[in-house]
């Protein structure tokens, strides 16, 4: 232990031993029991954190007041906070029940609209009307094999 | 309600949480802004404006990684360092404030005005060292002395590492020691003290 460690110490933690990391204390209070500018270093900072508890902080009246009255903004909520805070209401739930039901049939609807624009790589060349009436017709024209047995 | 409780109901606009905050911590952080600052009006403007970020930023709380105390201070903490480096160098004219002696008899009026009068000047000389740190040593020290944080948790608020607040508190108690020092040699003269000057 030397006098610059030791001064370094008691700069960090303070003149309190206490305050000391205890893996260091031991060696700490043997140097300070050896060394006179030790001891007189420990002093002098022990009067300097003295001294600066002494210098007081004056009350701030009204300013507690001040702070609880301050105007606040609204809290603006995000995007996603405030869709989910709408799809699951917490108040009359009974009530705003077609909320979610509506965001359930949401994926279906999507499904069958896709599903109808998109053709899937099985194209007809013919005009759609067209085309449904063949279908029909055909239908029509099938030998259904149920109706035989 | 915990603290983690309360910022919950923060997010959620409920002024009660917001208030109970206040109350907790309000003295903390206007004596922390005070220190730093020294003067009483920049003092209750910033603390007004620290509540203020807590109401608008309550979701960037994260109370796995801080205290809310800790998240506090260094709300304040920059919002005094943003202040000082707009401003300049704050000189604090506030007056400490004398001592509880009471002066029993005119006979002890003249001892009593000569250690009040020692005593304010110490404490003004003390008062002038600190003001003349740089803001980072006058912070560190006001967290670590002061405002009774850890090292980790007053590094966290200034948003250095622990060695570097270890470095700083170091060099503005050198620096304090050192003006002090200076400061009672070259008055020497003409103050007798009953405490040794640094």
């Amino acid at each position: 232990m030397k006098l610059g460690n030791f001064s370094q110490v008691i700069e960090i933690y303070g003149a309190d031993s206490a305050m000391w990391p205890e893996d260091l204390r031991e060696d700490l209070e043997a140097f300070l029991a050896k060394n006179e500018t030790a001891r007189s270093l420990l002093s002098e900072y022990s009067q300097l954190e003295q001294s600066l508890d002494k210098i007081a902080v004056p009350d701030f009246p009204g300013l507690e007041t001040r702070v609880l009255n301050q105007a606040l903004s609204p809290r603006q909520q995000s995007l996603f906070v405030s869709l989910i805070s709408w799809l699951l209401p917490t108040e009359n739930f009974g009530a705003n029940l077609w909320r979610p039901a509506l965001a359930a049939c949401l994926p279906l609807v999507f499904g069958i609209v896709l599903s109808n624009y998109y053709s899937f790589g099985i194209s007809s060349e013919v005009d759609e009307f067209d085309y449904w009436e063949d279908e029909l017709a055909m239908i029509a024209l099938t030998d259904i094999s149920e109706s035989e047995d | 309600m915990t603290d983690e409780e309360l910022m919950r109901a923060v997010c959620n606009g409920e002024q009660f949480a917001y208030q109970t905050i206040v109350k907790q911590h309000l003295k903390s952080i206007s004596h922390y802004a005070f220190r730093i600052l020294g003067n009483q009006k920049d003092t209750e403007d910033i603390t007004q404006e620290t509540f203020l970020k807590l109401w608008i930023n309550a979701e960037k709380w994260q109370p796995e990684k801080a205290k809310l105390s800790t998240w506090l201070h260094r709300i304040a903490h920059n919002l005094c360092i943003d202040y000082i480096r707009k401003h300049g160098s704050i000189q604090t004219l506030e007056n400490i404030e004398e001592g509880t002696d009471s002066i029993e008899s005119p006979r002890d009026w003249q001892d009593s005005y000569e250690v009040s009068e020692t005593r304010t000047q110490q404490d003004r000389l003390l008062k002038n060292a600190i003001n003349n740190l740089p803001e980072n040593q006058r912070s560190a020290l006001v967290l670590c002395h002061y405002s009774g944080f850890s090292q980790k948790e007053a590094a966290s608020i200034m948003d250095i590492s622990v060695k570097a607040l270890e470095s700083v508190i170091t060099r503005a108690k050198r620096s304090l020691r050192k003006q002090l020092g200076d400061t009672g040699n070259n008055n020497g003269d003409e103050t007798t003290t009953s405490s040794g000057q640094m």
